[in-house]
């Protein structure tokens, strides 16, 4: 093996190739060839840091020096002066405590936990061996010791609950799953990350894939399911690639197949394309996606552990759920349950966009608050300006103000603070940004995302996106705020599935944090003139 | 997900030459391979779609429907679903401007106003000249590099207003070959 002297790391995702990433680096590449320099300098290709606002970035080790904003002519200089003469290049350092690595790292002692992005960054996605190195499919070594019983166990004690958004206890599901009799049940990964203001389970995907492809194999001895499907969004081209990459090496290692590890025990895992269609984050359109249907949702109950995917008993879990699974089996329940509050055990991975310094990705433990993200991590709101509002969980989430910055955020902070995390979105809008506006475009997501089956949803979303322009046009009529309010009423009671019983909560949520907002465009409307008897 | 996509009814399939016929066979048998013996509707209509350029033929849609021994009405009504997915013919490039929360909050708006502008065409239609159609899009996942937009397969991020002629003349370079 080659020993390398310096290593460079370049994190290459979705959203830092955008930013020129793959340039930098073949740049580099080319530099250290014409010094001479290929013997002592590697250069890696990481996931991402979950940075964003720096652009490109390079780390340096063991110098631990941290660039940013790299570009292509900047590589020469970072070679002669810091490969060639140990002299670092000032100019373009950046604060490392910026990088994931150590995020929300401050006075609080809440110091960031990475559970889940434990090897983001850190490794080249595409390579097994370096996941391997880095404990990789040690969990299910030891998984495939125990009993199915005693794996679900772990899971039940550690208390992990689905990060998809709707939190249920992964332990209990797979339990469900487990007691069928059936000669075929199936794992399925929520890949279909449609929830607006959510990407990070496209970094998962993209920098640590054989993490799924890992707990996705342990879920299926544990459940005694031989197929695993990951159901990823169609416009995620890297995330699938990566993948297939990982589904076809853990192969060929015998990790996947018909005797993994040489246990006996058999499982594959295919890969299924979405089609952008937000419904089918919802499991059944999910299932019915595969099942090459519309993405409609089936009736409840029976729930997928009983009658899922061709019929049969069915894991359905979201990727930052799996991402969970191999580290709690390496360390134990009450290792995973140190992290978090009482009611909500581990981490949460935020998804940080808007009108922040600094956009990005962060795990951080349950209980931190929507400040320490937003100002320690977020570096606050973009050009000094104040917050004019947060939605968090996603558009299916809570419009709030910046009174609620110190509530600590967890699965319990819906109920007791009306705080919603739901996929954990935290989006950020400054002063600047209209809160009206903003709503008709939630309610034009809505209303386009509506699959169609259920009148409430289908009518319903039509009928708030109407009310939303008018109040926006201010040619609302004076019943249109009591109206909005029966519709919401209407759409949480009785819409056949999750997505339409969430689209009220970010226009109650508005309206109970800004209800002047609304008043005022009430106020400042007139019913057009070709709309009056009289004209 | 609207209606309005459903131009061309799935069935008509006596228009394709034996190439074609042949090629819909071997995308079919190979997805099958891939899948175990399934097949993946949504991976065979993402091949199809950048086969015939950026939509699906009714007679197409016949055709498949018969090698996967589905009603094609079946097949109509998942890709009439679907908004990857058109049966409405569209431009040589697809371009998918991302108006979610986080995009709007950064400046999608007035991407939109300016892409309209340049384009000559509103959300949904196609220029003149078959080069480029515009939508909307939901979320593309991208939201740390707000407001962003796809075209085809590639993504771009951190745009202004100013950067789209640039962007369109390139594209528009590229696709002509």
């Amino acid at each position: 093996m080659k020993m390398f002297s310096t290593q460079i790391i370049v994190p290459v995702d979705s959203n830092s190739v955008l930013q020129g990433a793959l340039e930098v680096k073949h740049v580099l590449e080319e530099m250290i060839g014409a010094y001479n320099l290929a013997s002592q300098v590697s250069v890696v290709e990481t996931g991402a840091l979950g940075i964003y606002d720096q652009g490109v970035v390079l780390a340096v080790f063991p110098d631990d020096v941290y660039y940013g904003g790299v570009k292509p002519v900047d590589v020469q200089e970072i070679v002669t002066e810091h490969l060639l003469k140990g002299r670092v290049v000032s100019r373009l350092v950046i604060d490392r405590n910026l990088s994931n690595r150590r995020l929300v790292e401050k006075e609080t002692g809440k110091s960031q936990q990475k559970i889940v992005l434990r090897n983001a960054g850190l490794i080249d996605p595409q390579s097994i061996d370096e996941y391997i190195a880095r404990d990789g499919y040690g969990a299910l070594a030891k998984a495939l010791a125990m009993q199915p019983g005693e794996v679900i166990q772990v899971l039940t004690d550690s208390k992990l609950q689905g990060r998809g958004g709707a939190g249920f206890p992964t332990g209990l599901k797979w339990g469900m799953v487990a007691k069928e009799q059936s000669d075929e049940k199936y794992i399925v990964c929520n890949a279909d990350e449609g929830e607006p203001g959510t990407f990070k389970d496209r970094l998962i995907l993209e920098g640590d894939p054989h993490s799924i492809v890992e707990a996705m194999t342990i879920a299926g001895y544990a459940t005694g399911a031989h197929l695993g499907i990951v159901y990823v969004r169609g416009e995620y081209f890297m995330s699938i690639a990566r993948m297939q990459k990982a589904i076809k090496d853990a192969t060929e290692y015998g990790l996947l197949g018909d005797d993994v590890l040489g246990t006996g025990f058999k499982f594959d895992i295919e890969v299924y394309r979405g089609g952008g269609a937000y419904i089918c984050g919802e499991e059944f359109a999910l299932l019915e996606s595969i099942e090459n249907q519309r993405g409609e949702p089936r009736n409840k109950p029976p729930f997928p552990p009983q009658v899922g995917l061709f019929g049969k008993p069915t894991v359905v879990n979201n990727v930052e759920t799996f991402a969970n699974v191999p580290p709690i089996l390496l360390n134990g329940s009450d290792w995973f349950k140190s992290f978090g509050t009482p009611t909500s055990a581990g981490t949460k991975v935020f998804s940080l966009s808007g009108d922040v310094v600094n956009r990005g990705i962060v795990e951080a433990p349950f209980g931190v608050t929507l400040r320490e993200l937003i100002y320690d991590f977020g570096g606050g709101v973009k050009g000094g300006k104040r917050i004019g509002f947060i939605q968090t969980g996603g558009s299916a989430g809570t419009v709030l103000t910046d009174k609620y910055l110190d509530t600590p955020l967890d699965f319990a902070s819906m109920k007791t603070s009306n705080v919603s995390i739901g996929s954990g979105v935290i989006l950020v809008a400054s002063e600047d940004v209209p809160l009206l506006p903003f709503l008709e475009e939630v309610a034009h997501f809505f209303w386009h995302e509506s699959c169609g089956k259920c009148t409430p949803c289908r009518e319903g979303t039509l009928q708030i996106k109407a009310i939303m322009e008018a109040l926006v046009g201010r040619t609302a009529d004076p019943d249109a705020l009591s109206r909005l309010g029966r519709l919401l009423n209407t759409l949480s009671n009785t819409s056949f599935c999750g997505l339409g019983q969430a689209v009220p909560l970010a226009f109650e949520s508005a309206l109970r944090n800004f209800p002047e907002v609304f008043d005022r465009a009430l106020a400042e409307s007139h019913v057009p003139e070709a709309c009056q008897e009289e004209a | 997900m609207g209606s309005d996509k459903i131009v061309q009814s799935a069935g008509k399939a006596g228009t394709l030459s034996e190439e074609d016929r042949a090629f819909l066979q071997d995308v079919v048998e190979r997805d099958r391979a891939e899948h175990r013996g399934r097949v993946s509707y949504m991976d065979i209509m993402f091949e199809l779609e950048h086969h015939y350029g950026n939509s699906l033929p009714g007679e197409v849609l016949g055709e498949v429907a018969r090698l996967v021994g589905a009603p094609a009405s079946q097949l109509n009504g998942f890709v009439t679903f679907y908004t990857m997915l058109s049966t409405k013919p569209r431009g040589r490039h697809v371009i998918r401007i991302c108006t979610s929360g986080p995009c709007h909050v950064t400046g999608a708006p007035a991407i939109v106003t300016e892409l309209k502008r340049l384009l000559g065409v509103e959300l949904g239609e196609t220029t003149s000249d078959g080069m480029f159609s515009l939508e909307a899009s939901s979320c593309l996942g991208i939201c740390g590099v707000s407001p962003a937009l796809m075209i085809d397969d590639d993504a771009y991020g951190n745009l202004t207003p100013d950067d789209l002629p640039r962007i369109l003349a390139a594209k528009r370079a590229g696709g002509a070959t």
